[in-house]
């Protein structure tokens, strides 16, 4: 912890705006120095502004029980009396709330049963929806403007090719020359970074050996790896990659 | 005031002049709407849903990434709403921005919470989500926000976009952005700040 005897704890308010700090310890010990610092506490309230206006941009469409299942729930719930302290006692409160939701949860399992017949058709559906999604992803990642491509070669015409938008934290893998598998090994994707390695998902190859271009998250730089790991995958990689290829760094 | 906050006269870096806020659905405003329902006023409080709920829902969902924590977590902030109604001064900020700082903190208590930071290392691999920016059904007001944070985005340093949204849409700590860009925790701080205080500029939010 290096925040005890911070030398100038208002740097820390783009931290705070984000809910980026570590604890709640180190919250309030920064809500202390707001307490005595007004300067900063102007700023905050910008910054602060400033972050939920990155949280509208992420708006979507509730789900449509949402509503009926809130509009349920405040029936039952006591408001509180205007106060200094915002929602902290109410997320104490809302932790250890878990036994209504589920009661919810087994309602929802009695509905889920009754729409077992009209899944099958819902679910071609979804998968439909799923794909135009996933293609739109790769669009996306390949339009941006930050995005670029890494491109390497490894033994046994194995190549791979990888569209990175660091900006949108996402890549589109793609690569070509892999071997059939027998249906108890699969390959799967990794993000290397020095003592952390991820898995980026399982890809599998068509009859060509083609992996065709598939978009997963990633944070940060460092190496994509390939290996081939047991059916479903590892949580760590077990076997040496077929394929490395080197991510563009952050600049 | 401070004039670094007003920045009144200077426009220069300003993307558009309309900085919605609390969306005037109707007539009546999102903090009137609130006073309204600290009174227990569930009328209004049905207003207040429909000008929050995607938002709320949209801002959780981007941070945990899951559908049905999702539904939970944002059921959770918007009975916040109602509970703490009363809490809200309008002296402090927008309506808006109080709500979205209650759902976004509950996220991030979520996705830290022991278990779910597990798993998000892999969801964040995976694809079960539908992306913001994807959204097919958003309104123009909705669309044209975006594009607005896209571009003044876009104005950062790359360091300090993947500071400010690392932390804000994935919810991580400031440490551990400092772990996955491999930069100082100082330097992680300092980007955080400088790339918060150019988008308010960008944005034109006001104070």
């Amino acid at each position: 912890m290096s925040t005890v005897s911070d030398p100038e704890p208002h740097t820390l308010a783009g931290v705070y705006a984000l809910d980026a700090l570590d604890d709640d310890l180190e919250r309030r010990r920064f809500e202390d120095h707001l307490s005595r610092c007004a300067d900063c506490a102007e700023e905050v309230r910008g910054l602060t502004e400033t972050a939920a206006r990155l949280g509208r941009a992420a708006t979507v469409s509730p789900p449509p029980g949402l509503r009926d299942r809130v509009m349920a729930e405040i029936g039952q719930v006591r408001q509180s009396p205007p106060g200094v302290a915002p929602d902290r006692a109410a997320r104490a409160a809302g932790r250890s709330r878990w036994w209504p939701r589920l009661a919810t949860g087994f309602a929802a399992v009695g509905v889920a049963a009754a729409l077992a017949m009209g899944a099958l058709t819902l679910r071609a559906q979804e998968r439909v929806a799923e794909i135009e999604t996933v293609n739109r992803e790769i669009a996306a990642v390949l339009a941006a403007p930050d995005a670029r491509t890494v491109t390497g070669t490894a033994e046994q015409g194995v190549s791979g090719t990888v569209v990175v938008s660091r900006a949108q934290r996402r890549m589109v893998f793609a690569s070509s020359g892999l071997a059939a598998l027998p249906p108890e090994r699969t390959y799967q994707l990794w993000q290397i970074r020095p003592g952390r390695i991820r898995s980026a998902g399982l890809v599998r190859p068509d009859d060509r050996g083609q992996v065709p271009p598939v978009v997963v998250g990633m944070v940060g730089g460092g190496q994509v790896g390939v290996t081939v790991e047991p059916a479903g995958g590892s949580e760590q990689p077990t076997t040496e990659p077929l394929l490395l290829l080197k991510l563009p760094g952050a600049s | 005031m401070e004039p670094r906050q007003r920045r009144a006269g200077s426009d220069e870096g300003r993307l558009g002049s309309v900085a919605p806020h609390d969306g005037h659905a109707g007539d009546e405003s999102l903090a009137g709407l609130l006073q309204r329902v600290a009174r227990g006023d569930r009328a209004a409080f049905e207003r207040v849903y429909e000008q929050v709920a995607g938002p709320v829902f949209g801002l959780v969902l981007r941070v945990l990434r899951d559908r049905a924590q999702s539904e939970e977590v944002a059921q959770e902030v918007l009975v916040d709403v109602w509970r703490s109604a009363a809490r809200y001064q309008s002296s402090r900020g927008t309506a808006m921005g109080w709500v979205m700082t209650i759902a976004h903190r509950r996220a991030v208590d979520r996705v830290r919470s022991a278990q779910a930071a597990v798993d998000r290392e892999d969801r964040l691999a995976r694809l079960e989500v539908h992306r913001p920016f994807d959204e097919v059904a958003e309104s123009v007001e909705t669309r044209l926000e975006r594009e607005r944070i896209r571009r003044c985005l876009d104005r950062l340093t790359e360091l300090q976009r993947e500071s400010v949204t690392s932390a804000y849409y994935d919810g991580y700590s400031y440490r551990e952005v400092a772990e996955l860009l491999q930069v100082p925790l100082a330097t992680v701080k300092s980007r955080m700040r400088d790339g918060l205080i150019r988008m308010r500029d960008c944005l034109g939010v006001e104070t």
